[in-house]
């Protein structure tokens, strides 16, 4: 009989696995028990055990409905926090800081045959997320006076700075208006179900006003210039790429620039790092 | 209610500065010397919660207490995390920085995971050379020490080979961390031991925990509520502080010195005004603790 006491961590792996495993599996009453011959002889410590699992559930569930919103409304609050406390044991926390839990949510969504009546969820579920990012992103400057350079300067030089949190998610549902819908009431929930019958797709833009994340429907322009701004492109490569679709209207960066400084997508222009001059030692 | 001339100064007092009142503190600037937040809810480079805590740091000291370290790990500090606390250090310059002698990082299926819970240490020398050698790495990062704080453990391991006291003036000793004394946990561990037959009373269990401590590492002391289910009792920072750990703080006042005192509240935060109110109390409390003991008690009956 081996009487060796157990190393700390591995005290302390036995307990985080008991906390983990998912209730109900055989993993979770061998990890239980195996636990329990390294505690105190009592019923208390059972139901201590039962105590950390419910803070972890509560903590679960608080902050999958404080990332997930949207994805809440349209499951109802038992199924999220159902969907909380799975995804808490599939994929615990690997960080001290909670805010950073919950990013697999869309991907468990789109895994589970028990959501696939709402084929459109994981895509709502990945904007959410963009949202929450975008809620604590680095601050930037706005510089709305560096604009004046694309008027002297070479624009193959120069990027659009973007509004903290900017990202672009397309999907084949309309999922900015189903967002805009349970957000805000824009468009009616009665416009965005229309748009989802009708087979709709749209580009999410995801972007931070002041502290505010906002999100919207975007037309292919806005796409191309944002879309090459984030694979870091310059003005040029943004407006090539967006005057690339040769039908439609001509693209006009003028009048776009306009309208993307009146959103708060575009906060500035910046040089391009790496093509600045080489500084010699 | 007026204080007579001879009464002491009151220690400081502050709250657990939480999101429901953030914007009313800002606005109303309620007489505390402190405000407690969580540290990890601030490590946010960006957007609104940082912009409230420089706000809040404009006409208040602020501790960063932090709930997430995972100090007592043997897999070791998350190097993300310290670095994101001290980064937060520097631009708060809080009057305190804490965390708990807990841990939550394991290895599991080769994955570190955080369990997102203050988890207890077994009170062994191999726990202890691991907790001294993480707090002396945060506070090699971090340029200052830390206070650590006991737990209200919901899991008591076998084998321990000291008593908690004793672990934690070891750590003090060898780490030179202070200690943050949260009179509500050593309360709250005293009546699950009674619970578990280890003490007909866990007022004096507790008063004798608290002797133990030895009065030079304290920087700060807890008061919260607990939930009492009958078999076991949950330190849930729910209600008002009970008379028990009212009591308990009054004699933990005298041992250490007047020290610093934090009202917290973290489940059902109720209005700004209660937790101002134990605020209130907890000056009260400290100053009569610190009078002869033939003064006449100044506090009114606390209710639930």
């Amino acid at each position: 009989m081996n009487t060796a006491r157990p190393t700390l961590a591995a005290r302390q792996q036995q307990l985080v696995r008991a906390l983990m495993a998912h209730p109900g599996s055989d993993e979770a009453v061998v990890s239980a028990a195996a636990l329990l011959a390294l505690g105190v002889a009592h019923p208390q410590s059972e139901r201590g055990l039962q105590a950390y699992r419910a803070n972890g559930h509560a903590l679960a569930e608080r902050t999958l409905q404080a990332a997930y919103p949207v994805v809440g409304q349209l499951v109802g609050e038992a199924t999220l926090h159902a969907m909380a406390r799975a995804l808490w044991h599939a994929h615990p926390p690997t960080r001290g800081d909670l805010a950073h839990w919950g990013q697999a949510l869309p991907a468990w969504i789109a895994q589970n045959p028990a959501l696939a009546a709402l084929p459109y969820l994981a895509d709502v579920a990945r904007a959410e997320w963009a949202l929450h990012e975008a809620a604590s992103a680095p601050d930037q400057p706005t510089d709305l006076a560096s604009i004046t350079r694309l008027v002297t300067e070479d624009p193959s030089l120069l990027a659009l700075r973007l509004a903290p949190g900017t990202q672009l998610l397309g999907s084949r549902y309309p999922v900015a208006s189903i967002l805009g819908a349970h957000l805000d009431g824009m468009p009616t929930l009665a416009e965005a179900g229309e748009r989802l019958r009708a087979g709709a797709g749209e580009t999410v833009l995801v972007w931070r006003q002041g502290f505010q994340p906002r999100q919207a429907a975007t037309s292919p322009g806005t796409v191309a210039m944002l879309g090459s701004t984030l694979a870091g492109g310059s003005v040029l490569d943004a407006l090539d790429a967006a005057s690339a679709p040769a039908p439609g209207p001509v693209f006009d960066l003028g009048t776009w620039l306009q309208s993307a400084i009146a959103a708060g997508w575009v906060i500035g222009v910046h040089p391009l790092p790496h093509l600045q001059p080489a500084v010699s030692p | 209610m007026r204080l007579p001339a001879d009464f002491p100064a009151p220690p400081p007092v502050g709250i657990g500065w939480r999101h429901a009142h953030y914007q009313q503190v800002l606005q109303e600037r309620p007489p505390l010397d402190f405000l407690e937040v969580h540290s990890e809810n601030f490590f946010a480079p960006g957007g609104a919660s940082r912009a409230v805590l420089e706000a809040g740091r404009a006409h208040c000291d602020i501790s960063l207490h932090g709930v997430g370290l995972s100090l007592g790990a043997a897999q070791g500090l998350d190097p993300w995390h310290l670095a994101q606390l001290k980064q937060l250090v520097c631009q708060i310059e809080p009057v305190r920085v804490s965390d708990h002698a807990a841990f939550a990082r394991a290895l599991l299926g080769g994955q570190t995971v955080h369990a997102a819970d203050l988890l207890p240490l077994p009170f062994t020398h191999a726990a202890l050379r691991v907790l001294i050698d993480n707090v002396q790495q945060a506070q090699d990062a971090l340029q200052r020490p830390l206070a650590i704080e006991n737990l209200s453990a919901c899991f008591q391991w076998r084998d321990a080979e000291m008593d908690e006291p004793t672990f934690l003036n070891q750590l003090a000793t060898r780490s030179g961390c202070q200690l943050l004394v949260d009179v509500n946990n050593v309360f709250v561990n005293a009546r699950n031991a009674q619970y578990r037959g280890e003490n007909a009373d866990p007022v004096a269990a507790a008063q004798r925990w608290i002797d133990q401590i030895h009065p030079a590492h304290v920087a700060e002391l807890h008061l919260a509520g607990h939930a009492d289910l009958g078999d076991i009792v949950i330190d849930d920072h729910g209600s008002r502080v009970s008379e028990p750990v009212w009591a308990l703080y009054a004699h933990a006042q005298r041992r250490f010195a007047n020290a610093p005192t934090l009202i917290e509240w973290d489940t059902g935060v109720p209005d700004l005004a209660v937790l101002l109110d134990e605020a209130r109390l907890a000056r009260l409390r400290a100053c009569e603790s610190l009078t002869p003991q033939s003064a006449a008690p100044l506090t009114p009956a606390v209710t639930a």
